[in-house]
């Protein structure tokens, strides 16, 4: 590791303290937060994992309805029937702060009535598969909120990481490393300066 | 109010579009390049992208990871197998721990 350069006085010692005592203080808060993010972290893995595997599920079997539909009346129809509706504002998204980091907050999507396609030329099975879409559509958005939070949040945990670290193993050391030298060549200096006043004190009782 | 868009081949997304929801089919993934900057300007609050979309857009997609919106999410197309969603959680827990989560299975 590198050893600081500093001149050995006790302005400079008083300094080092200053900065060592800060930055214990910082890698203790860091620490803290470093831990608190990481409760919140693993708080949403596991249910997160079983949303995933249930939005997938449900949306393998809305698409194997989709493909019975097309297959019943023809992808022409399905596909002119699926050109119903328009885009529209579904659900609200905010944003909270979860340890100073912002994640998005969706509210629940209101799904729009489905309509607009004629019932008389498509399979019933079409609506089947676009109530299934629409259940799904509620849980997906659930699904994007917790999966960006977690994303978010990795993040996070990984620079605070890497601050904790840079104090704990860099700065801290260095600084203390710092400080004993000056210390050393600070008591070396009163020490020699001791032995000097002994010696004079001896030469002049001699005279 | 917030809107959703979906990013993906015809058959998958076009579900979708009587719900309310932005579809942008694309003929093959590449072409999702092409759409990507319009969905991005047009201000969608939360955007889904299918696996093989994902695997073109992913370098773009990891531009706006850092911001709170939008959430971009990845969901199985009509024809894919799955599992690449779960995959990138993965790495997000990976970047976090810096170790790999075993699945536990608790039901």
């Amino acid at each position: 590791m590198a050893v600081m350069r500093v001149s050995p006085n006790r302005m400079e010692l008083l300094k080092l303290r200053r900065r060592a005592e800060t930055a214990r203080r910082g890698h203790k808060l860091l620490k803290d937060k470093l831990d608190e993010l990481l409760k919140e972290f693993m708080a949403r893995i596991a249910e997160n994992r079983r949303l995933r595997q249930s939005v997938e599920s449900e949306l393998f079997s809305a698409y194997g309805l989709l493909a019975i539909s097309r297959a019943e009346a023809g992808a022409p129809v399905v596909a002119q029937a699926l050109l119903a509706g328009e885009p529209g504002n579904l659900f609200l998204a905010s944003q909270r702060n979860v340890m100073s980091v912002r994640v998005p907050v969706f509210s629940a999507a209101a799904v729009p009535a489905i309509q607009g396609y004629s019932y008389a030329t498509t399979p019933a099975l079409l609506d089947g598969a676009l109530e299934t879409l629409g259940e799904v559509v509620v849980s997906m958005l659930e699904l994007a909120e917790r999966e960006k939070t977690i994303e978010l949040l990795a993040a996070e945990i990984e620079s605070t990481r890497r601050r904790v670290n840079a104090l704990e193993y860099v700065l801290i050391p260095q600084l203390e490393g710092g400080i004993r030298e000056i210390r050393m060549k600070l008591d070396e200096s009163e020490r020699s300066e001791r032995t000097r006043l002994m010696k004079v004190k001896e030469m002049l009782q001699d005279q | 109010m917030s809107r959703i868009a979906i990013i993906g081949d015809a058959v998958s997304v076009a579900g979708f579009r009587p719900l309310g929801i932005a579809v942008f089919p694309v003929g093959t993934p590449e072409d999702a390049r092409a759409v990507w900057p319009g969905v991005l300007t047009d201000g969608y609050e939360a955007i889904f992208v299918t696996e093989p979309v994902y695997a073109v857009l992913a370098a773009a997609i990891a531009e706006v990871a850092d911001r709170p919106l939008p959430a971009v999410t990845v969901i199985p197309g009509a024809g894919s197998a799955g599992g690449i969603g779960g995959a990138k959680l993965e790495r997000a827990i990976e970047r976090a721990l810096g170790t790999k989560m075993p699945v536990r299975d608790e039901e």
